[in-house]
């Protein structure tokens, strides 16, 4: 479903990822863990196609998102970390847009409106203009208009961002549930509770390369650290820059 | 500050700046021409109407300056993240009104500089000005437009404290009657007017209906008159200090005046800043109908299932624009004051010729106005995009489209206004209908040309981080976008004069110049005018085409 092959990605003469390698099947949670400038929201960039690697190519679906963008975006839903909406459009001329561009069938797509509607509690303000909005109502109007489309892929870039701790409860549940029905959710977090609470896989980066990769139990393992939170575990690697040997798919 | 910036863009954007003053050059310098040819006819004949002329001017800019600081201010102190910050941090509300203000008045005066300074330096080489008055141009510029300035921030102020919810509705309102008492000032100082025309009795009795705009409490004349005393020369020393010192006094004036406002200012800020922010954040915005508006779904459903994103990007953008007041309304104004102008043609009764002239010089200002429009609106469209471009880059749909959208946007909402002007002009001016074919043409190719430049810039160097698009508009872009603009309208509407004009051309040349001459005579004839739109397709292609292709082409390989 996702494939980063060798990516990787420089601005002037700093390299923000380094030679990212990383394949995610259908139907997984990841979730990819690191301290702030590690390279985090380029990898997710780079995934969604706003960012093209320098070296190295990364696939959604087996599409190319530099050569065959179209392919690609058609199968992505994306939750950027500030979402910037368009002030003078209403949540609902918001969410027809979307659906409009992505060519759904217009019975089908009223339909699915509603739902989103109900299912991210935006009834009371879908109607105003964004530009009345929380950062919270920005956020739900986000994610109804990500999965409107049913993507096979839904990337998440710091995704509890301004969310009451009812919406992140609907959220968690939401996610739970589409990836039981086989899609991929790609999410890049500082809320480590969420990623041991969801996550089927965590990758942890520092300074645009993997220092880990896999499930919570195997980083317990490679720390010879029983009992651990995840917490302690992410502070440890990343804190204390334990020199453990840079990951790779068999990790 | 200011030095540390300008070394950074030296070092990173040196071709940029090379540029921009190169062309700021070009324009600068082409003012300074016509302002020079000007002021010599007027002063050969009618030097006493100079006065008039720089009041009128000057009046003019004022007003226009206390609307786009107004605006300015606006989206500086109650709309900008900044101010947000801004609020948060232990500075007072004058303190935050000032800083605010300093930004505002070199985004909203750099143009009054650009157009003021050629006019001024023309005037004093034609009047044979000594060193001071070079000298004291500048001051008294500066110390003018902070007036404007100033009271357009006291207007915004208020407004917004007292005026929240009607805020802008107010401030268009304002400025249509601005716009409609400046049309009727025009109309009555140049209609029923029978003196021979461009006579000093017609000079002065048209001027003289401008009387109002002479008044001694306005900072326009203070300033005119600082200009003419420091511009006198006497061979009398006395009587040259005298009028050096009149200079002085006149100066001192105007920064008495702009030192008074901004205090009245600061305390008006102190006083109801914070409490209008309040007043604002609280406002409650309408709900929009569930449904889409007729108009809407007439141009999604209109057209072939290919073309349907385009059409959506159409739509998405044409709701945008009409829920944003600010740029309806000033595209209503000009526009407004444009059609005022048109209409009153009909009582200047011309001959043929001279007919034909006005109608070539109308299409140019027609032209000029949509210039500044396209510069505006159009040009920082993709930027502001580019905050948003999570949206628009993430669907399905080719990078190419986006531009087209935007482009066809322009160009869609440019012909209906301008063809319809063009048409009003030559039917007041009663042009014949070839003419006004030809006129029409000509109006198409501006259009298309203008918004190429203006969308295709866009795309070419877009300024992604910036969200005021009156700040995008002001910067290098927009700067390029205007001055290119300038120089595509000249060709255009001297290709849509020429087949009227040619014969007339080529008896004043004589014998001299036989090889322009030759190339007027091409413009002659029956073959005139299919010659001349010849030239115009060329032109609208190449203006229009060149920067959209290269601004789609840089587009595709946008990240953001």
């Amino acid at each position: 479903m996702i494939e980063f092959d060798h990516a990787s990605r420089t601005y002037g003469t700093k390299e923000a990822v380094c030679d990212l390698s990383l394949t995610i099947p259908a139907g997984e949670l990841f979730a990819l863990l690191g301290p702030s400038g590690a390279g985090k929201t380029t990898s997710i960039k780079m995934l969604v196609g706003l960012l093209q690697p320098s070296q190295g190519t990364v696939r959604v679906c087996g599409h190319d998102v530099v050569r065959d963008p179209r392919s690609a975006h058609q199968r992505l839903g994306y939750v950027p970390d500030e979402a910037i909406l368009y002030d003078k459009l209403s949540g609902r001329e918001f969410l027809w847009f979307i659906a409009d561009m992505f060519g759904m069938d217009r019975g089908v797509t009223a339909a699915r409106i509603e739902d989103e509607i109900v299912a991210f509690e935006l009834g009371e303000f879908v109607d105003d203009l964004a530009e009345s909005y929380s950062l919270g109502m920005k956020q739900r109007l986000v994610f109804a208009a990500a999965l409107l489309h049913a993507p096979d892929v839904l990337v998440l870039d710091e995704p509890m961002v301004g969310l009451d701790p009812r919406t992140v409860r609907i959220v968690k549940d939401l996610i739970r549930s589409r990836t039981r029905d086989g899609m991929t959710v790609f999410m890049s977090t500082h809320t480590l509770a969420m990623a041991e609470e969801l996550a089927d896989r965590v990758a942890i980066m520092v300074k645009g390369s993997l220092q880990f990769l896999g499930t919570v139990g195997e980083l317990r393992q490679q720390l010879s650290v029983e009992e651990s939170s995840l917490e302690d575990l992410y502070l440890q690697l990343t804190g204390r820059g334990i020199g453990l040997p840079a990951a790779s798919e068999n990790a | 500050m200011v030095a540390s910036t300008l070394g950074h863009m030296l070092q990173t954007a040196r071709l940029r700046i090379t540029l921009v003053a190169l062309l700021s050059l070009v324009f600068w310098g082409s003012l300074f021409g016509i302002f020079y040819e000007a002021f010599h006819f007027l002063e050969d004949l009618h030097a006493d109407v100079i006065p008039m002329l720089f009041n009128a001017f000057f009046l003019s800019l004022m007003v226009m300056l206390v609307f786009s600081s107004g605006i300015l201010l606006y989206s500086g102190l109650f709309t900008s993240r900044e101010a947000r910050l801004l609020l948060t941090l232990p500075a007072t509300p004058d303190a935050i009104f000032a800083h605010v203000f300093r930004e505002s008045i070199w985004f909203s005066s750099w143009g009054f500089v650009l157009l003021g300074s050629p006019m001024l330096v023309a005037y004093g080489l034609v009047h044979g000005a000594s060193l001071a008055y070079y000298l004291l141009m500048l001051p008294l510029m500066v110390s003018f437009a902070i007036i404007p300035a100033t009271l357009g921030g006291m207007l915004c102020l208020t407004l917004v404290r007292f005026l929240p919810r009607l805020r802008l509705h107010v401030l268009s309102m304002a400025g249509v009657l601005a716009v409609a008492l400046g049309g009727w000032l025009g109309w009555s100082a140049f209609s029923q007017n029978d003196a021979d025309r461009l006579t000093t009795s017609w000079f002065e009795q048209a001027f003289s209906r401008l009387a109002v705009t002479e008044q001694r409490f306005l900072p326009s004349w203070w300033l005119t008159s600082g200009l003419m005393e420091a511009s006198r020369s006497s061979s009398d020393p006395q009587q040259q200090w005298a009028a050096l010192a009149e200079a002085g006094a006149f100066l001192a004036v105007l920064v008495a005046n702009g030192l008074f406002l901004q205090l009245l200012a600061g305390l008006l800020a102190r006083a109801w800043y914070r409490r209008g922010y309040g007043l604002l954040a609280g406002e409650y915005t309408a709900r929009r109908a569930p449904q889409a508006s007729w108009v809407d779904h007439a141009i999604e459903r209109l057209g072939s299932k290919q073309g349907l994103p385009l059409r959506l990007l159409l739509v998405k953008d044409l709701r945008l624009f009409r829920r944003d007041i600010a740029q309806w309304s000033q595209f209503a104004i000009f526009f407004g004051l444009l059609a005022i102008y048109f209409v009153n043609l009909r009582s200047f009764h011309y001959d043929s010729s001279y007919a034909s002239l006005i109608g070539s010089l109308n299409l140019g200002v027609v032209g000029l106005i949509l210039s500044t429009f396209t510069t505006r609106f159009v040009y920082p469209m993709i930027s502001l995009e580019g905050r948003r471009f999570w949206i628009l880059g993430l669907l399905p749909l080719r990078r190419d489209q986006i531009v087209w959208s935007k482009f066809l946007f322009s160009v869609a909402g440019s012909l209906p206004p301008c063809c319809l002007l063009i048409l009003l002009s030559d039917r007041m001016l009663g042009l014949p209908g070839k003419a006004i074919l030809l006129h029409e043409i000509a109006c198409v190719t501006l259009c298309i040309g203008l918004s190429g430049i203006a969308v295709g810039l866009g795309a070419l160097i877009p300024d992604l981080r910036e969200a005021s698009p009156s700040k995008i508009a002001a910067g290098f872009g927009g700067t390029l976008s205007l001055v290119l603009s300038s120089l595509f309208i000249m060709p255009v509407v001297l290709a849509a004069g020429l087949p009227f004009h040619a014969e007339a051309a080529i008896t004043a040349l004589g014998s001299s110049w036989p090889w322009l001459a030759a190339l007027l005579g091409i413009f002659t004839g029956g073959s005139g005018v299919a010659v001349s739109v010849g030239i115009l397709c060329v032109l609208g292609l190449f203006a229009g085409g060149t920067p959209l292709m290269l601004g789609i082409r840089s587009f595709r390989r946008l990240e953001a």
